[in-house]
C-alpha cells in the first residue's frame, strides 16, 4: 500500500533521479517496496547501474535482487536480448533455482511463445505444486492472450486453494469490471473490504460498483461506502466526494420528498469539494461550479 | 536520546533513594515508639520526582510516537500497488519502444 508521505517520497526521489541527483539506488529500492510498476525508469537507471562494475559490486548481495528487478523491467520495456542477458547472469550464479527458472518462463512469455511458457510453468508446478506466484502467472499469461475467460476460470480455481490472497481478489475483480460483470465484482469487493476493511481505495472501489449496478438499494449502499471512504481520507479523496454528490443526486431525482440528511450531505460534499479545488486548481473552479450546479438542476 | 536515557537513570536513582529513606524513617521511628502515618513530606517530594523523571524518560527514549488515525499522512493510502504477479508484457508498450538507451552489452 502506498500512503500519501510514501508517495511524496517517492516524487522528490523520481524527480532528483531525473535531475541526475543521485539516489537511484534509493529510488530502485522504493519502487520495489512498493511494488510499483515503473518499469521505463527502472530499467533506464537499474541497467546503468549494472552496467557500470564498480556500483555493482558496491551493492553487495542486493545486487541480484536488482539483477532479478531490471530484468523484469526489461521485458515489459520489450528488450528482450537484455533481459536475456541479464537472467543468464543471475542463471549463472543461482543454479536450479526455481525463482530464476520463472524468470525465463516470463522471458519465453515475454517472446509470446505461449505453448513454451504453459511448458515451462507446468515442469516448475511439478515440483511445487503451492507456488503461488506461477499459478499467477498462468492467470496472466490467459489474460495477455485475450482468454479473459480462461482467466477468470484460473483465477477462480486458485481462489479456491488460496482464499486469502487478496490481490488475486483484486485481479479477478478487476476483469470482472473489465467484462461488465458488476454483481461478480461487487462479491470480489466483499470478499477485499472483508479482508481490508481500513483501504478506502477497496470501499471506493466497490461504492463505484454499487453506483454502476443502480437501483434504490445499490445507490444508497453506495452512499454509504462513499461516505465511508470520505470518513477514512478524512475528506481528501475528491472522487469519493463526487461520487457522494452524484449518487445522492441520483436518489433524490424525479422525487420532491426531502431528505435533510441527504440534502446536507450532498452540500457538505460540495463545500469540501470547492475548497479543495481553490487550493489545488484555482482555474477549474468554475468547471466544477457549473457540474455542482447540473447535480443539484436534476435532484 | 542520550539526554532521555539520563534522566531516567536519574529517576530511578530517585526512587530507589526514595524507597531507601522510607526505610529508614521507619526503623527511626521503631526506636522512638512512634505510630508511622506517612512518609515524610521531603520523602513524598522525591517520589513525585523520581516519578516526572522516569514518566518523561519512558515517553521520549522509545522514540516518536506514530499517527492512528487513518486520516493522517502517514496512513491515508493514495495508491494501490500495481498487481505484480499478474504483469503481462504483451501491452501496448510493445508498439512504442523505449529509445533511451541501446548501448550496454
Amino acid at each position: 500500500m502506498v500512503s500519501k508521505t510514501e508517495d511524496e517520497q517517492l516524487i522528490r526521489l523520481e524527480n532528483q533521479v531525473e535531475n541526475g541527483g543521485g539516489g537511484t539506488w534509493e529510488y530502485l529500492s522504493l519502487v520495489r517496496k512498493l511494488k510499483l510498476r515503473r518499469s521505463d525508469k527502472v530499467f533506464k537507471y537499474g541497467s546503468a547501474i549494472l552496467a557500470d562494475p564498480k556500483k555493482r559490486s558496491a551493492l553487495g548481495p542486493e545486487e541480484w535482487t536488482l539483477y532479478e528487478q531490471v530484468a523484469i523491467a526489461a521485458m515489459d520495456c520489450q528488450h528482450l536480448d537484455l533481459a536475456k542477458g541479464y537472467i543468464k547472469v543471475l542463471q549463472g550464479k543461482f543454479r536450479e533455482s526455481k525463482r530464476v527458472g520463472r524468470l525465463e518462463a516470463m522471458l519465453l512469455e515475454a517472446k509470446g511463445l505461449w505453448s513454451e511458457a504453459e511448458k515451462a510453468y507446468s515442469s516448475l508446478l511439478e515440483d511445487n505444486q503451492f507456488d503461488q506466484v506461477i499459478h499467477k502467472r498462468r492467470v496472466a499469461m490467459a489474460k495477455a492472450q485475450g482468454n479473459l475467460a480462461g482467466a477468470i476460470e484460473w483465477l477462480n480455481k486458485y481462489l479456491e486453494t488460496f482464499m486469502a490472497d487478496h490481490d488475486a481478489w483484486r485481479e479477478l475483480a478487476e476483469i470482472y469490471v473489465s467484462l461488465q460483470m458488476y454483481k461478480q465484482a461487487a462479491f470480489c469487493y466483499e470478499e477485499l473490504l472483508l479482508t481490508q476493511p481500513t483501504i478506502p481505495l477497496y470501499h471506493l472501489a466497490y461504492a463505484d460498483v454499487l453506483y454502476t449496478l443502480g437501483g434504490l438499494e445499490n445507490l444508497h449502499a453506495a452512499k454509504k461506502y462513499y461516505a465511508a471512504t470520505i470518513d477514512l481520507t478524512g475528506g481528501k479523496n475528491t472522487r469519493a466526494l463526487f461520487g457522494c454528490g452524484s449518487a445522492i443526486a441520483q436518489l433524490t431525482r424525479g422525487r420532491n420528498r426531502d431528505d435533510k440528511d441527504n440534502s446536507e450531505l450532498q452540500s457538505l460534499s460540495a463545500a469540501a469539494l470547492e475548497k479543495a479545488y481553490k487550493q489545488q486548481s484555482p482555474t477549474k473552479v468554475s468547471a466544477l461550479s457549473s457540474a455542482l450546479r447540473s447535480l443539484k438542476v436534476s435532484s | 536520546m542520550g539526554l532521555g536515557y539520563a534522566v531516567g537513570v536519574v529517576g530511578v536513582l530517585f526512587l530507589a533513594h526514595a524507597a531507601y529513606s522510607t526505610i529508614q524513617y521507619r526503623s527511626l521511628l521503631k526506636i522512638t515508639e512512634e505510630e508511622f502515618s506517612g512518609p515524610p513530606i521531603t520523602v513524598v517530594m522525591e517520589l513525585v520526582g523520581g516519578m516526572l523523571f522516569c514518566l518523561w524518560a519512558s515517553l521520549t527514549v522509545p522514540g516518536k510516537f506514530l499517527s492512528i488515525l487513518p486520516q493522517s499522512d502517514e496512513n491515508r493510502v493514495v495508491a494501490l500497488p500495481a498487481n505484480l504477479d499478474f504483469m503481462m508484457f504483451n501491452h501496448r508498450g510493445k508498439a512504442f519502444p523505449l529509445g533511451v538507451d541501446m548501448k550496454l552489452k
